[in-house]
């Protein structure tokens, strides 16, 4: 298999590189989340820059899953606060103690269309074609015109590699093309910042590539991203700075350089170790 | 597949026989009953069937209509009440469980009588005739209708409820996160997929609906039932007046099979790499086993 063709110029697609409203773009304050009794945020900060790409890794049920789902509150959380581009995400403060108080849906709804979101699974729309996934948020959420949409949903499939696929239904692609579709989607709503949610892990070796290439690219023409990802070799080759979690905590964080050479930590060392 | 045609071909066998024996026991019973011997007159059958007086039509068309009219509204309480049930805020969702659980826990025809007869005579609530232009729709089909409809609503609740929670979750976060307000989410994402649950148990309950309207009897709305048991009451010709209109209602009803083959097919679009489902020949005439063995690969092909 062929890893398809990316084009090097992905954001031209929606006219460059949407700019973040604020240089820390992502600013996470003791975020502390609990499912039950079970505690699975402590007291996680973490500040996104504009242009940055920060990929967090850490052992299944360390809570990196858990966090980047705050950052577009799919979960909400107990503790602390999260702002994107300048906004508390979620919630509003209420009273004298400023106690946070979950937002109206509507409001949650604008905030998370700034946010573009890339899942494991893929999640695309099984009852819309290729391009009708990419152009539903612009039109019916944005209010974009038809024809406007059909032109950036066209421009970004070609560059991601499907320009012959937009009349296929997600069923008929490949594990790689659905996340490819699945990118252009999320890009598509111009968001300041796009999370990447292991979005490498259900997919067969051999298509692997073709996302991570599209992935890097968009790192390197300036996206703002995180991205939970065990795959080493994109964290080195793109991230600003790699952050480790483990058991709801920030064990260290770093640039990839050192991280990868000399950990200061313990934890880090046994789990790169297991890894690489 | 060879086997699975072998059974076809012994049902259909079997299934002749039952016919060829059910056809001697009736001839023979119409030589030798006990006491006078019945004459039938099959022209009447004949006549109710092939050439219709302007009753039986005007009949056919309410049944047509009220079954058509009180499905909708059925579809439409269902899926209001199917979300009221799954809502975050509890009133909601008491009032939902309540209305499920009075029109499913009550027979239909007491709900038309109490709901008809029960608030008309006792003043509660006057039910209007409605006045649509030339057209006057009788107070007892508006009630007939509404009553039916709500009914349904109940059913249709459920139908809808599972539907919905068939679709993978992931397609409401993903809906979310390209920033879709709960209604979005829900009109142009979940509820099309639920759609293709949906379909196959709605196409059963509106051919129930089509059965079921024959219930208005008891409101004397003369649609086709209670228009040919008119005909039987006063001739005391039940036999033949019943057989035609047993016609009637199967002819409905195979329509409507037709029809809901179509509507699956096209439902089935994005899930299957086929074609679709089933189609209304293979539906009638397949063996059971068959449809199995497609259902199965159906569900693989995802």
């Amino acid at each position: 298999m062929t890893v398809p063709k990316i084009s090097t110029n992905l954001l031209g697609a929606i006219g460059g590189v949407p700019r973040p409203e604020t240089d820390v773009v992502v600013d996470a304050r003791d975020v502390n989340k609990w499912f039950g009794k079970l505690h699975v945020l402590k007291d996680v900060c973490i500040q996104v820059k504009r242009q940055e790409t920060v990929v967090i890794i850490g052992p299944s049920g360390s809570g990196k899953t858990t966090f980047i789902r705050c950052v577009n509150h799919l979960e909400k959380i107990q503790g602390g606060r999260i702002f994107v581009n300048g906004h508390l995400i979620g919630y509003r403060e209420a009273g004298d103690k400023k106690k946070l108080v979950e937002d109206r849906e509507k409001n949650i709804a604008r905030q998370r269309q700034e946010i573009g979101m890339v899942f494991q699974r893929f999640n695309l729309f099984p009852h819309m074609t290729a391009l009708e996934n990419i152009i539903e948020a612009p039109i019916h959420v944005r209010g974009m015109a038809h024809d406007e949409a059909m032109g950036i949903g066209r421009a970004l499939l070609e560059r991601v590699g499907l320009a012959a696929k937009e009349d296929v239904y997600p069923n008929q692609l490949s594990g790689g093309q659905q996340q490819r579709v699945a990118i252009a989607r999320a890009l598509a709503m111009k968001p300041a910042l796009m999370l990447f949610d292991e979005p490498t892990s259900a997919l067969d070796p051999e298509m692997i590539g073709e996302v991570l290439e599209v992935m890097k690219e968009l790192a390197r023409e300036g996206m703002t991203m995180i991205v939970v990802s065990h795959e080493m070799g994109f964290a080195r080759e793109v991230a600003n700075r790699v952050v480790m979690m483990d058991d709801g905590i920030i064990v260290e964080e770093g640039a990839p350089e050192q991280m990868f050479s000399a950990p200061t930590q313990e934890r880090t060392k046994t789990f790169l170790s297991k890894i690489l | 597949m060879a086997d699975s045609i072998r059974s076809f071909g012994t049902r259909r066998v079997l299934l002749a026989g039952f016919l060829v024996l059910v056809a001697l026991s009736l001839a023979a019973c119409s030589g030798q009953s006990k006491g006078a011997t019945y004459h039938f007159q099959w022209d009447i059958t004949w006549k109710s069937v092939f050439t219709p007086n302007g009753a039986i039509i005007n009949g056919l068309w309410l049944t047509i209509g009220i079954s058509i009219v009180a499905q909708i509204l059925g579809v439409f309480l269902g899926v209001l009440a199917a979300l009221a049930r799954m809502s975050r805020i509890w009133p909601f969702r008491v009032i939902s469980n309540i209305y499920i659980w009075f029109f499913r826990g009550t027979p239909l025809i007491v709900q038309l009588t109490f709901l008809f007869y029960g608030l008309l005579i006792s003043n509660v609530f006057a039910w209007p005739n409605i006045a649509i232009g030339p057209f006057t729709i009788a107070q007892e089909v508006f009630a007939g209708t509404l009553i039916l409809g709500v009914n349904e609503g109940a059913y249709m609740a459920e139908i809808v409820r599972a539907g919905i929670l068939a679709v993978d979750p992931g397609q409401t976060e993903a809906a979310k996160s390209l920033g879709m307000p709960y209604r979005q989410t829900m009109t142009r994402i979940v509820l099309p997929q639920a759609a293709r649950v949906i379909i196959p148990p709605l196409g059963n309950e509106f051919n129930n609906m089509i059965k079921n309207t024959s219930l208005l009897y008891a409101l004397s709305v003369f649609e086709l039932y209670t228009t040919f048991d008119s005909y039987a009451v006063t001739s005391l010709i039940y036999f033949e007046y019943m057989i035609a209109c047993c016609v009637w209602y199967l002819l409905l009803t195979t329509i409507w099979g037709i029809v809901q083959g179509r509507i699956e097919r096209r439902f089935a679009r994005g899930t299957t790499t086929s074609a679709g489902g089933p189609g209304w020949r293979q539906r009638f005439f397949s063996s059971r086993r068959r449809d199995r063995a497609e259902e199965i690969t159906v569900l693989g092909g995802h």
